[in-house]
């Protein structure tokens, strides 16, 4: 029996090393804009949008942007070529994940977070209540 | 209002929490001195007169938990907009089924539903448990008190401080069909995961090795079926409604449900194995502990607010973190510490072979061996992606959170996958006392055979790579070899002992459409200009126009729409797309993208044509109405009595009157007529009047319709943009300078995913097969522990 359990045992070790050694892979690491811009790596930034810098461009499929880093004002430019994410102009953050190239960060996947995520909080400040 | 009086809020339903949690306290004691009577000799009068108080003190719990859920309920319902919560999640203009479910919309509401079904549960675990019944129950109940104490702390029933009209409303994004069965499932689920825990436990403290798994054993096999259901529900959800392009995003919600799920499977098997040999009974009081502490730790993920940047749906922190985290340090601590407690206690039972005097050795070749290489599989599985979805967490420690992409999953899954496949496949071959392999290759020779063909099906048909070609040989031996075994007890008339047999074809069914449906999917951009017939892959697909679809399914334009009927006024826009297959089948497919009246958000709703061999996938991405060709002007404000000249053209502003004559028309309109006198270059000064016609169409929405009004003796034109106050207008000029500020024509236009999903019915067809197996054994199991007379 002792075995079967030294068997399992060394199954388990083998997907745990397969795990963090694709774990360490696969990360991509927030990093700040200053970063992004020195990183070869895949990395996920986030900012606000910064008005007045949104341009799709439809033949290309590509966006162009520039996010602010609401702490300390830097600028990224990133260029994402999908389509337009819903709801982009009313975000309250977005989260960019891509590297840095020579023209500006491209990203891969954008996540677009909107303020309806935070709705409850929002009808307590309103309305007020404070337990 | 005071603040105490605010956090109080509805007192009948703050009372009905707290009296929940006295009444829980109450019942614990009850059953820790029928737990001593129990003990203390043979169990008589006493005991059953302790226990029947218990009982009834528990009935109490659970009246005041579903008096508290009934109350939030009814105030919901009610629109009693005086509470926090009511207002948050919900409105008037909610069709019933959405009203109901806006129940557990919010945090609060959702660890209420948990606490109604583990009330409701509770009374089959009493009942459930025999001789075990004080024991588990102090712990089952225990197991829910502290998200009785976080209720207590955060009450569903809070005050606003001023009474809004109306609510928030239901987040668009939750308000579909799905919404109204997929949660009540998860946490009946969820709930139903402290009764295996509750069993282990007193196991441990009432000495009882081998007795409680055979009483948890049907209740293991329970929550296998319900947070399976839940999980593939939600996934279906998703595929179907919201238009991430697959059912999957192992996205931390939803790992947070997989992951328990998996336990309980791991769980579920190292019961059977247990029940066989009576032996390996350590491993089944750690699955049942961690199954548990994965549903807490997942709850602690999702809602403490940790991963609030990495997940689509995670909630905001309501500051409960901290008593999350004590919860499942206690639980986890008290659960393994008191198993260390026992360790040396718990009797391993070897087998003394009677020839050598030595013990004996299980054969390698056996379902023992079997049985737990499956268990740490599964487990290695789970903690992998506990792993991945602590990301955030983990590296929080080192420095900046960060998360792993979701490649981690499926790179570190595929090797699980073929190795669940092979165990399946060898499973019915083996029997617990091991066997020679010559006797299991002859066994196996058909179902290899078959695993041979499907691989090589699957090569004809496109599939390579050596790990997948493997992954579908395994997969189609396993469903051969099990399917055998299934048709071979049915023969035998022994349909109660087909449920892991079956339950495995599902299992292998599901792994092939996984397989087949992500790696072999196939992914188009396209942009339909409308009318223009587009070939996109074997299809040829033209947008024709834009409709309307109603909540009830029906097609119609927008002057059909009947404003008298619900269904109707939440009719959402659509694209009629006209899909042509190559054999001329024509499809009409009616992908949804619209905006949220209430919060602008756009939003998209995929449509999927089914076939068993493929799905045809429509995500609309974006939508534009195209515009004629037009002359861009310059805009500038203007107030009244001021003079300006712009692109050479004199502008002054004498005043401003409002038309009020149609407000009672519908839609109610407002005219605004602007007094202006123009002076084009090198003319005579005109009085003209501009006019706005803003037409109202909700509460806070209107549209503004400006009219152009020509500039004498020249081709421009300008019109009024915006009313800025009693006495300023913004104008706009056009085509005074039309060599600069013509804006091309562009047509309408839909942008939209295409993608193909090969044999992806499968997941779906496998996963019904799996629970019917899943569903075979809690009826057989449930039957034995009923049977079973346990000391």
């Amino acid at each position: 029996m002792k075995k079967a359990y030294w068997l399992g045992a060394a199954v388990l070790l083998g997907f745990l090393v397969l795990g963090l050694s694709t774990f360490t892979k696969s990360m991509t690491p927030y990093v700040t804009f200053a970063e992004a811009k020195t990183s070869k790596r895949t990395v996920q930034v986030m900012g606000a949008l910064e008005k007045g810098t949104t341009r799709y461009d439809i033949e290309t499929k590509t966006l162009h942007f520039t996010l602010v880093d609401p702490q300390t004002k830097d600028v990224i430019p990133v260029t994402y070529t999908d389509v337009k994410p819903a709801n982009f102009e009313d975000a309250v953050s977005i989260v960019a994940i891509g590297r840095y190239q020579a023209e500006g960060f491209r990203a891969e996947k954008l996540l677009v977070k909107c303020p309806s995520k935070y709705q409850g909080e929002e009808v307590e400040k309103q309305y007020g209540n404070k337990a | 209002m005071s603040d105490t009086v605010r956090a109080i809020g509805f007192a009948p339903g703050t009372a009905a929490v707290w009296a929940a949690l006295l009444f829980g306290l109450a019942c614990i004691a009850a059953y820790v001195k029928a737990y001593r009577l129990q003990t203390a000799g043979a169990p008589g009068e006493d005991y059953l007169a302790a226990a029947g108080f218990a009982r009834r003190l528990y009935a109490a719990y659970a009246v005041a938990i579903l008096l508290a859920s009934g109350l939030l309920l009814l105030l919901l319902l009610t629109h009693d907009f005086r509470l926090s919560y009511v207002a948050s999640y919900s409105e008037r203009n909610l069709p019933f089924y959405y009203l109901f479910s806006t129940f557990w919309a919010g945090q609060e509401g959702s660890f209420m539903l948990w606490l109604f079904f583990g009330a409701l549960i509770g009374f089959f675990v009493w009942r459930t448990a025999k001789e075990q019944e004080p024991p588990v129950m102090i712990v089952y109940l225990a197991s829910f008190l502290g998200i009785v104490a976080i209720l207590c702390k955060q009450p569903p029933f809070r005050f606003l401080e001023k009474v809004p009209f109306d609510g928030q409303g239901l987040n668009p994004l939750l308000q579909d069909p799905w919404m109204v069965i997929h949660p009540p499932v998860m946490f009946a689920g969820f709930a139903s995961l402290s009764v295996p825990f509750a069993f282990a436990i007193a196991a441990l403290w009432a000495k009882r090795w081998d007795g409680w798994v055979v009483r948890a054993m049907p209740w293991a096999l329970f929550t296998f079926l319900t947070l399976g259901t839940a999980i593939l529900m939600g996934g279906y959800w998703a595929y179907k409604t919201l238009g991430w392009g697959g059912y999957w995003a192992w996205d931390p919600v939803e790992n947070t449900s997989l992951v328990p799920w998996l336990a309980t499977v791991a769980l579920v098997h190292g019961m059977f194995l247990q029940k066989a040999r009576e032996k390996h009974r350590k491993i089944n009081v750690i699955l049942a502990i961690l199954a548990f502490c994965c549903i807490l730790y997942g709850t602690f993920l999702t809602r403490s607010g940790v991963l609030a940047d990495f997940s689509v749906h995670s909630f905001i922190d309501l500051g409960i973190t901290g008593w999350l985290v004590g919860i499942i340090v206690f639980f986890l601590f008290g659960g393994l510490g008191l198993l260390a407690w026992r360790w040396k206690e718990i009797p391993v039972a070897p087998e003394i072979d009677p020839t050598t005097g030595k013990e004996k050795e299980e054969p390698f070749l056996s379902r023992s061996v079997l049985f737990i290489l499956s268990v740490t599989l599964i487990c290695a599985s789970a903690a992998v992606i506990l792993l991945g979805t602590s990301a955030p967490i983990l590296t929080r420690i080192t420095g900046k959170p960060s998360q792993v992409a979701t490649e981690f999953y499926n790179l570190t899954h595929a090797p699980v996958a073929i190795l669940i496949g092979l165990l399946i496949a060898l499973v019915p071959f083996l029997s617990w006392r091991g066997e020679a392999g010559r006797d299991v290759v002859r066994k196996a020779f058909t179902a290899f055979v078959v695993g041979i063909l499907g691989a090589g099906v699957a090569f004809a048909a496109g599939v390579r790579g050596v790990k997948d070609l493997l992954f579908i040989g395994f997969a189609v031996m396993g469903c051969a070899a099990n399917v055998e075994s299934v048709v071979l007890f049915v023969r035998r008339k022994a349909i109660a002992s087909v449920g892991g047999y079956l339950a495995h074809v599902g299992v292998a069914i599901m792994l092939v459409g996984i397989l087949i449906s992500g790696a072999y999917e196939r992914k188009a951009q396209v942009t339909l200009y409308r009318g223009a017939p587009t070939q996109v892959g074997r299809n040829t697909m033209t947008f024709t126009k834009t409709v309307f679809v109603t909540e009830d399914g029906s097609v119609k334009k927008r002057e059909e729409l009947d404003p008298t009927r619900l269904a109707d006024r939440r009719a959402k826009q659509a694209m009629e797309v006209e899909v042509v297959s190559p054999r001329g089948k024509v499809w009409k497919a009616y992908p949804k993208l619209y905006q949220n009246e209430r919060t602008q958000q756009l939003m998209a709703n995929p449509d999927v044509r089914s076939t068993a061999l493929m799905d045809l996938y429509l995500s609309p991405q974006a939508y534009d109405p195209g515009q004629p060709v037009r002359v861009e002007g310059t805009r500038f404000p203007l107030k009244s009595g001021e003079e300006k000249t712009v692109s050479g053209v004199g502008f002054k502003l004498l005043g401003i009157g409002m038309d009020r004559s149609q407000l009672n028309a519908s839609p109610p309109r407002v005219t605004l007529n602007a007094k202006v006198v123009v002076t084009p270059p090198g003319g005579k000064p005109a009085e003209q009047t501009a006019k706005m016609v803003m037409t109202m169409k909700g509460a806070d929405d209107s549209e503004t319709s400006a009219l152009d009004t020509p500039i004498p003796g020249t081709p421009g034109m300008f019109r009024i943009v915006r009313a800025g106050g009693s006495d300023a207008v913004e104008i706009e000029v056009l085509g005074m300078n039309p060599a600069g500020d013509v804006k091309p024509a562009t047509s309408e236009s839909l942008s939209v995913d295409i993608t193909t999903k090969p044999l992806i019915s499968l997941v779906w067809g496998g996963f019904y097969v799996m629970m019917a197996g899943g569903l075979v054994a809690l009826l057989r199991r449930g039957r034995d522990a009923h049977a079973a007379s346990i000391a």
